[in-house]
């Protein structure tokens, strides 16, 4: 196994980048549950400091970092309602970035994950577990906030209306929004570009400014990442 | 007067048509009922609080977000109507620490998030639970089913041994795994068919196969026809999907084990903690079983019978199966189905009303605790005398005393 040799910062803030001495560099972020590893990912320790290491081909956020996100809206402090936080994967990554001043509401409707999500959020006192359909988000609104960054990814062929449904009820005005695009789920005889096209015309007839959209393969075939930008209600 | 009532899981807030705050009622701390109020809320039944609420300022008419509380709002006397997102909502969320601050619901926004972290974790586990809820006796029909096809399984390889060796009677003892038996004959069919790539591809070492193609060539068998072949290849087909049937359904046993019984599972694998569940009826009378039950749950035969003729009773029933167990010396395996089945108690009830996976915590304990009685107790004891009168009396002849046991299956 390669061994770390440097960790530095990146542009994006409490995002780190890792680099091997076979020359490989991979981000990481630090460990807000230091000594628990949520989906085997490997775990470094610097200066007192622990870091993990983000996996870009399980997480779509890492990948859109990758590819060349210009700004990330998800820093120290921020509040994150996350749909379709699955088994918790990018939302402990997320959950580190924020640090104990910022929340994650994650909200998954599948109770088959939600068990290991469970199992995350135990350590994390910034990630709140919600089991509940992100397409009724009148029954949740009992449990979460306002926030300044709402966080999609939920596969679904509706999901830019979900989301959008969504802004309504808990996106601060001049907040952000982050999507995930998996163009196969929403239309599979459709080139993914058009879909993208698609769905970010219908950001823009909602009062969302459509600051980038990137694609993310390698790291996920047929995926899009969406960044854009509330302008109010 | 038109009032906005927001529902939070803090409390119910009334605002007015110009977005200020008249009144508000608290919920309690009490995570349970706070919990129970939010799950009957999707259902349409307002908060206790927006009731509470309700009463104290009286208003004409309500605004709510959640459509389905309408027709029970209108029972309370005022005019209901719903929209989403309203005045009131929204500036409630928007600065949520701070009304739970200055309503002194909280005492610091550590406090009310610390609160709202273990109300969404109560939330979220509950719904889980009745999520999950019946299908531990989908898993114990599946293991049943195992069960099942094993004894088929063997009934039908017995069958196929003694119709195939007719033809071929030496087979018989050179393999003695089923399916490795029946694959053979269902590839082959005719003795002086089988070659040696072909015993290969079925993964037969080489050792085996020139036993094999030895014996098929000096065999003592009758020979038979090709219908008749036909007709025992039928048979031996069947015992292949029946494994093929039975490998699926262990996988199946194992996804659906690791969903009730994250803890049980995580204490003696899927296959034995769908077994304890068989045997126990459901998750839910496992968890109600005291640790000395689990403990010989599938003895049941050899646990009556000692407590009717006072004899020993059995140290394990289904557990034996666990490897620390049956791998052990006879002395040490009663302790440790003991300290097993202690630990299983715990992994049950958690797995049945909390949901919580200490799996890995139980684990250790229990390892530990092994390693413990494998150390003081390394060596057997010494027999007691008491023993040793019994078995003279039963030299002698006189009745009453134990019978052998086998108190397991």
């Amino acid at each position: 196994m390669s061994e770390l040799v440097k960790i530095s910062k990146t542009q994006f803030e409490n995002v780190f980048q890792c680099e091997f001495n076979d020359g490989t560099v991979r981000l990481c972020t630090k460990n807000l549950a230091p000594g628990f590893s949520v989906y085997g990912e490997r775990l470094f320790k610097v200066e007192g400091i622990e870091y993990r290491e983000w996996n870009a081909f399980r997480s779509k956020l890492g990948g859109a970092i990758l590819k060349g996100l210009k700004q990330n809206p998800i820093v120290k402090g921020t509040k994150v309602l996350y749909l379709g936080a699955a088994s918790g994967t990018t939302p402990s990554h997320v959950s580190d970035i924020v640090e104990l001043e910022g929340k994650v509401y994650g909200v998954e409707f599948s109770p088959r994950v939600v068990r290991e999500f469970l199992l995350v959020a135990q350590h994390r006192p910034n990630l709140f577990p919600i089991l509940a359909d992100a397409r009724f988000p009148q029954y949740y609104r009992t449990l979460v906030e306002d926030v300044d960054v709402l966080y999609v990814d939920i596969a679904q062929p509706d999901e830019t209306d979900i989301a959008i449904y969504n802004a309504k009820f808990f996106l601060k005005n001049g907040g952000y929004m982050m999507m995930a695009i998996k163009a196969r789920s929403i239309d599979v005889t459709k080139e993914p570009t058009e879909i993208y096209e698609m769905e970010v015309n219908k950001l823009k007839e909602n009062n969302f400014d459509v600051i980038q959209v990137i694609q993310l393969d390698p790291y996920d075939k047929d995926h899009a990442m969406v960044l854009a930008k509330y302008k109010g209600k | 007067m038109k009032v906005y009532i927001v529902e939070h899981a803090i409390g119910s807030f009334a605002y007015d048509e110009q977005g200020k705050l008249i009144d508000f009622v608290l919920s309690s701390k009490d995570l349970g009922k706070v919990v129970d109020s939010l799950l009957d809320n999707e259902k349409g039944i307002p908060l206790p609080t927006t009731i509470e609420l309700i009463q104290k300022i009286k208003p004409e008419e309500v605004v709510v977000e959640n459509e389905a509380e309408i027709p029970n709002l209108q029972q309370l006397g005022v005019k209901a109507s719903y929209e989403i997102h309203n005045l009131g909502s929204r500036i409630f969320r928007e600065s949520l620490p701070k009304i739970a601050i200055e309503t002194k619901f909280a005492s610091s926004e550590n406090d009310l998030y610390s609160f709202l972290y273990e109300v969404s974790f109560e939330y979220t586990r509950r719904k889980l639970r009745t999520a999950a809820s019946k299908r531990d006796l989908l898993a114990i029909q599946a293991i049943r089913a195992i069960d099942d096809i094993d004894k088929t399984i063997n009934l039908f390889s017995e069958r196929l041994r003694e119709w195939y060796s007719i033809h071929f009677p030496e087979l018989n003892k050179l393999v003695e795994d089923h399916e490795l038996y029946a694959s053979i004959v269902s590839k082959f069919g005719h003795r002086d068919e089988i070659t040696n790539t072909g015993l290969d591809e079925i993964g037969v070492n080489k050792d085996l196969s020139t036993k094999i193609l030895d014996a098929s060539k000096k065999s003592i068998g009758a020979d038979i026809t090709d219908v008749d072949i036909r007709s025992i290849k039928m048979l031996s087909d069947t015992i292949l999907e029946l494994f093929r049937i039975r490998s699926e359904l262990t996988d199946y046993v194992e996804s659906v084990m690791k969903e009730v019984a994250p803890n049980v599972t995580a204490l003696v694998g899927p296959t034995l903690g769908a077994r304890l569940l068989s045997l126990a009826g459901s998750l839910e009378d496992l968890a109600k079983m005291p640790a000395s039950t689990i403990q010989v749950l599938g003895a049941e035969k050899a646990l009556f019978r000692a407590l009717r003729k006072g004899g020993k009773p059995p140290k394990h029933g289904v557990i034996f199966q666990y490897p620390a167990i049956h791998t052990s010396p006879r002395w040490q395996r009663g302790k440790i189905a003991r300290a097993l089945a202690a630990k299983l108690a715990i992994a049950a009830r958690i797995d049945a009303f909390s949901g919580r996976f200490i799996g890995d915590k139980l684990n250790e304990e229990l390892k530990k605790r092994i390693e413990e009685i494998k150390t003081k107790y390394a060596q057997p004891p010494p027999r007691k005398p008491q023993e040793q009168k019994r078995k003279e009396e039963e030299r002698k002849g006189k009745k009453g005393g134990r019978e052998k046991r086998k108190g397991r299956r």
